[in-house]
């Protein structure tokens, strides 16, 4: 368990922000941490949808359950946060 | 005694090189100091300035100035300006103060470099002018506000805020310091007069005095006035010592330094004068957009100014061109989001009529920042002001030390621009940023960036309170909306539609 600081950048957002999150978190909670700083606050909610984690510039994203400290993502990396289908 | 005619003993009066006897030249002018780039003192010798003036033409020019400014001044303080002026208006004061009053000075000691270290005479003589230009503009731009810091503690930071870690503090001394402050002569010479004041603060002064008018504020229109007469004057130390330059075969270095000036001078300009134009700017008194502004300041004038002098565009001109569309919108909604972080009220300028004026500058504004703003105003009449204020810091470049931001919304296109060097990754707003960096990165590579800082833990506690208190900013400084949320009751009931086309 160590707290881990990320970059989110979330999709309809305007401006790159500092997330702390903790390496036992998975994507799915990660991406929740992320919502809190941009969903309701500038960008829309959709509640139909779920939000994906992605590298910057990758197509694919992280499975959902993935764990942070095992998804090779460096501290302080940039990453997108997207809204899907599922 | 007959007076000789000025043209008749100029040239011989700053005639001022001499051969030294007792120091080496290189000890006299050394290299760091005066950026001579082994081109040779007789070729400095044909710098020739466009506008040659006389120490007591000078006095007697500059005496005339002041007088004006004060004493408009002094006929207008018993007017009600403050009281009525628009809020917008006093922020737009507030910000122009604090980011500019103090580097005045900062500009004087990097003409006070010129006096001394440059090797074109002329230069010398020129700059001897401007360093004392720049110390009346240091001065008279913290004298007009002291006067309202009795109203209105806002104000105090005209002189406060370069002195603490406040953002755009720390943003604004980046600039300077790298551009004029720990330069050479002859680079202050390029970056200073000819890319950022020829470039840049020339028209911001007469935009500025333009606006103060129509604002109704006369005071500070013959203040800005006063200070952009001085400014078109001492911006034209740049161009000879730039031909110099180009024709002893140092074009390359000169291009590159202008390259990163106005780089670097595009950031400041569109952080502080973008949200002022098309923001803060009471409607009715906007003249023209800030893109139309630029395309006709920097794209149709300036640009001119670049090729005439046989320079070439930067590499990066077309995507700067393409950010006067987006990047002062997404400053200006970081700024009032963040809002506690700064020391001005920011007008969020968004009434409907607003809208459809930003619409119809901006074709899809409503599709990208609007929806930003959509969600804002839907947090405010359903009573929730907790969420259109900030939790957490946004990323900061580590060029301009301004938040990395860009096209929300339908259009989303944010990215960040990083490097990795030596072991460390550093994060960028664009590839001009990260381009500006690369060209000398031992210059840059340690500092600190207020992320950086807040990482490091030199914040504390690590909060928004944590972050107020590193910053200065203390109550009744702190910044709020300028209108007090009054523009939000205009959509109670009345969701925003769009003009139709």
């Amino acid at each position: 368990m160590a707290l881990y600081p990320l970059i989110s950048n979330f999709q309809h957002d305007f401006v790159l922000q500092l997330l702390a999150v903790d390496t036992e978190n998975t994507m799915d909670e990660v991406a929740a941490a992320a919502a809190h700083h941009s969903v309701g606050r500038r960008v829309a909610p959709q509640p139909d949808k779920v939000i994906r984690v992605r590298r910057q510039g990758d197509t694919e994203f992280f499975p959902r359950d993935k764990k942070l400290g095992e998804s090779g993502i460096k501290p302080m990396e940039c990453v997108e946060f997207i809204f899907a289908d599922h | 005694m007959a007076i000789l005619q000025r043209s008749e003993w100029y040239d011989l009066a700053r005639t001022t090189n001499w051969t030294p006897k007792y120091v080496t030249d290189s000890e006299l002018f050394p290299e760091e100091m005066s950026g001579a780039r082994d081109v040779p003192a007789e070729k400095w010798e044909s710098y020739d300035e466009p506008y040659k003036v006389s120490y007591a033409e000078y006095v007697k020019v500059q005496r005339e100035k002041d007088a004006g400014a004060y004493s408009v001044k002094a006929a207008l303080e018993r007017s009600q300006m403050f009281e009525d002026a628009d809020p917008g208006w006093l922020s737009i004061l507030k910000a122009h103060y604090g980011a500019i009053a103090l580097g005045e000075y900062a500009a004087m000691s990097a003409e006070a470099r010129m006096v001394r270290f440059g090797r074109a005479p002329g230069m010398r003589n020129m700059a001897t002018f401007g360093m004392m230009d720049e110390n009346r503009h240091g001065q008279i731009q913290l004298y007009f506000p002291h006067e309202y810091c009795k109203k209105d503690r806002q104000f105090d930071w005209a002189h406060k805020a370069y002195h603490t870690n406040e953002w755009g503090a720390i943003a604004a001394r980046h600039t300077f310091d790298d551009l004029f402050m720990a330069r050479s002569a002859t680079e202050i010479a390029v970056m200073l007069t000819f890319a950022f004041e020829t470039g840049f603060t020339n028209m911001q002064f007469l935009g500025l005095a333009a606006d103060a008018a129509e604002a109704g504020d006369y005071t500070f229109s013959s203040l800005i006035s006063s200070i952009q007469t001085d400014e078109s004057r001492h911006a034209q130390i740049g161009a000879p010592a730039l031909q110099i330059l180009i024709e002893n075969g140092k074009k390359e270095d000169a291009q590159k330094l202008v390259d990163i000036a106005i780089a670097r001078a595009w950031r400041i300009f569109a952080v502080l004068t973008g949200p002022s134009m098309d923001y803060y700017t009471p409607l009715e008194h906007r003249k023209q957009s800030f893109k139309e502004f630029m395309q006709e300041w920097i794209v149709g004038q300036f640009e001119r100014s670049l090729l005439d002098m046989g320079l070439s565009l930067p590499w990066y001109w077309n995507q700067m061109v393409d950010e006067f569309d987006y990047q002062h919108h997404a400053y200006h909604l970081g700024i009032w989001f963040w809002r506690p972080t700064v020391w001005w009220n920011p007008a969020a300028g968004m009434t409907p009529e607003c809208r459809d004026w930003l619409e119809e500058k901006y074709p899809g504004w409503n599709d990208t920042f609007g929806k930003c703003w959509d969600v804002i105003i839907d947090n405010l009449l359903a009573g929730r002001p907790e969420l259109t204020v900030p939790e957490t810091l946004p990323i900061v470049c580590n060029m301009s030390q301004i938040p990395i931001c860009a096209i929300p919304g339908d259009r989303w296109k944010v990215q960040d621009h990083p490097l990795d060097h030596e072991g460390r990754t550093y994060h960028f707003n664009s590839a001009i940023d990260r381009w500006v960096f690369q060209q000398n990165p031992a210059r840059y590579r340690d500092h600190m960036t207020l992320v950086d800082r807040f990482l490091a833990g030199h914040i504390q506690p690590m909060n928004l309170m944590g972050a107020l208190q590193y910053m200065n900013l203390a109550p009744g400084e702190i910044g709020d909306d300028a209108h007090q949320y009054a523009w939000v009751e205009r959509y109670r009931n009345h969701p925003y539609q769009r003009k139709a086309a």
